[in-house]
């Protein structure tokens, strides 16, 4: 139970680096901080008690072996989280270029 | 700032001691990202795996030797080529199970004995093509961001 609170507790911590930080940057790495807090909690749900990984390897018995499902949904998770990622920093370079600032209380105009 | 410094600003890339290190780890990190895609069936790692650690070798040729380096070896046709033939061949493994009357992505033609490197039937073909499809395209991913910053710094 205390894993899953402290999973929660990065996930607020990624979230109070969106709400209250100005730069554009950093607003990005709370992003990935929440992205990756999410990834976690799906990962440690799967997860049981002295639980192998879930590869079938010569001369072993499948048993014990944690829940692989949430694992590939995690990995497409990853997967689309990178995407997501690039797209972000290529909008923040693309803002850099138009205001020459990454404080966002600085870029208010709506054209021009 | 004497001639020496100057020479060493305008050549594009790092310092002499990371070219060197470059030149002699860049080949093995490559190497170790086929060995990821090839074992993707049988140990941890695959396809996006190993296409990362691929893609991470251009990038840090990039990084050490410049640009103009980077794209003389990998330039942007032959990323969009890669890409493309990733998609395609992935696509065209898929299709294949209908060819042989089974479902999409269902063509087990050998799947040959477990936990050597040729079995498995598609899934390490498959590995191949999405590792082809991921270096490519996260080393494009990288290259455009850089671009994009370059040609806006030219437009003032």
């Amino acid at each position: 139970m205390r894993v899953y609170f402290l999973c929660f507790l990065l996930f607020a911590v990624g979230l109070y680096c969106i709400l209250r930080k100005r730069n554009l940057i950093k607003i990005i790495i709370g992003t990935i901080i929440c992205e990756y807090a999410v990834n976690l909690f799906l990962i440690l749900i799967a997860y049981r008690m002295e639980g192998r990984a879930p590869i079938y390897s010569s001369g072993q018995n499948i048993e014990n072996m944690v829940d692989p499902l949430p694992q590939a949904l995690v990995l497409t998770s990853i997967v689309i989280g990178l995407a997501v990622t690039a797209l972000l920093v290529a909008l923040a370079i693309r803002i850099y270029d138009k205001y020459k600032t990454f404080d966002i209380t600085k870029i208010n105009q709506l054209k021009g | 700032m004497n001639k020496k410094e100057r020479n060493l600003q305008k050549s594009s890339g790092m310092s002499l001691i990371v070219k060197t290190i470059t030149r002699l780890t860049v080949g093995l990190i490559l190497l170790y990202g086929i060995y990821i895609v090839l074992h993707g069936h049988i140990s941890p790692g695959g396809g996006f795996a190993g296409g990362v650690i691929i893609a991470l070798s251009f990038i840090h040729l990039m990084l050490a030797f410049g640009k103009e380096e980077a794209l003389r070896r990998f330039s942007k046709e032959y990323m969009a080529f890669f890409e493309g033939l990733g998609a395609s061949l992935f696509l065209a493994i898929a299709v294949l199970g209908f060819f042989a009357g089974y479902f999409f992505l269902d063509f087990f033609v050998n799947k040959g004995t477990p936990f050597k490197l040729f079995s498995a039937g598609i899934i390490p073909l498959s590995n191949v093509a999405i590792g082809i499809k991921v270096s490519s395209g996260l080393f494009a991913i990288f290259v455009f961001l850089v671009l994009l910053r370059i040609i806006g710094r030219d437009k003032e």
